[in-house]
């Protein structure tokens, strides 16, 4: 092609129009602070593990005094030994793939390993939110086989409703929060994703269809 | 870090700084971008350097790093949005496309290569370099033989570009 070519002449000789950094000036380029997509990503990362980490935390203790009715204090304290077995497996698989993550590796490789790394703290998340709709529907299945003892605990001495209409609405709500946090974890993803991956992923793609498999 | 590690890199980087700006002259459309594209492929020049053992060519390391920089780790400022450095491209390629002075001739090449994807910009770039085909498929990633297939289908698609 001879327009390819004649840039291909012109490629060669350019330089002189390019600025010229001084030493100087490299020495203080290096220094600033990187705002590449690895570095978002492994403070995100952090973020998430920490969130989920701590939210459990953040959960008062007279929450729990409720279970103890139930005798399912044991129950949740081995879950949650279980639990973070888990959570430090998981962070030993993100902080195993984010090493792998090397500048310097052929570019399908590249993005290969950091969407992998990414992958590993999805499943985390996933990790969390089904242990977290399956520890609901224990405790759900467990409180109201027990009815008595829940609308005991549980339910206002002067309110002016009965318990069959109590237990439905403790139902309702269970369910209505739970709908509302699945949406929020939604909707950030969708965020996430859309910012910081798009290109990533965009680029992946077609490399990918470039080495069919 | 080391500081004579810091001075040989430096001294390095000052010499051999004009492959960093062609990377950035492929992928970016106005001087705010180039210079924060610069930026971030020198900063992670940096961070690779003191694994780099000399295995390589310095240039085949600095167009690996410059690269995936490009592709794979820089994200768009929000000062260069694209969008509007594209319609003042497209406007040109109408309004000069019978200017044959050899000048517009490359303004019209560059902005045709600005339109492909950052995939196939990486290409021309190994290409405009004279890289040749293995270095190219190990830089990327791909096999040779699709290297070569993907580079033919570019000129072609640079050739529709510049003449619809």
């Amino acid at each position: 092609m001879d327009e390819l070519e004649f840039l291909k002449k012109d490629w060669k000789k350019q330089g002189a129009d390019f600025p010229r950094l001084s030493y100087a000036e490299i020495y203080k380029m290096i220094h600033k602070k990187s705002s590449s997509i690895v570095k978002w990503i492994f403070i995100i990362c952090i973020a998430e593990f920490l969130f989920w980490g701590l939210i459990a935390l953040v959960i008062p203790e007279s929450t729990f005094a409720i279970y103890e009715k139930f005798n399912l204090n044991s129950f949740l304290f081995i879950a949650q030994g279980l639990h973070y077995l888990v959570v430090f497996f998981f962070i030993y698989l993100f902080y195993k793939n984010y090493k792998t993550i090397s500048v310097v590796d052929n570019t399908g490789l590249l993005m290969k390993n950091i969407l992998k790394t990414r992958k590993t703290v999805n499943y985390y998340v996933y990790y969390n939110i089904a242990l977290y709709i399956l520890l609901s529907v224990i405790l759900n299945v467990v409180m109201f086989s027990h009815p008595n003892i829940l609308i005991e605990n549980m339910m206002p001495k002067n309110a002016a409703l009965d318990s069959d209409k109590f237990l439905g609405i403790m139902i309702v709500v269970q369910i209505v929060v739970l709908l509302v946090m699945c949406g929020l974890i939604w909707a950030y993803y969708r965020i996430i994703y859309g910012i910081l991956l798009k290109k990533l992923n965009r680029n992946y793609k077609e490399l990918e269809t470039l080495n069919p498999k | 870090m080391n500081k004579e590690i810091e001075h040989k890199f430096i001294v390095e980087f000052e010499q051999n700084q004009n492959i960093i700006h062609k990377v950035c002259r492929i992928y970016t459309s106005n001087q705010d971008a180039h210079n924060d594209l610069f930026q971030e492929i020198a900063i992670q020049l940096w961070k690779a350097y003191p694994k780099f053992r000399g295995e390589s060519k310095l240039s085949t390391w600095m167009y690996r790093i410059g690269l995936n920089t490009a592709i794979t780790l820089y994200r768009k400022s929000k000062r260069s949005i694209v969008t509007q450095d594209f319609d003042s491209v497209l406007y040109r390629i109408e309004s000069t496309s019978y200017d044959d002075t050899e000048e517009e001739q490359l303004k019209l090449m560059y902005a045709a290569i600005h339109q492909l994807s950052d995939i196939d910009k990486a290409l021309i770039f190994l290409y405009l370099e004279d890289v040749n085909y293995k270095e190219i498929a190990e830089t990327m990633g791909i096999s040779e033989v699709n290297a070569r297939v993907r580079m033919n289908r570019i000129k072609t698609r640079l050739k529709t570009i510049l003449n619809p």
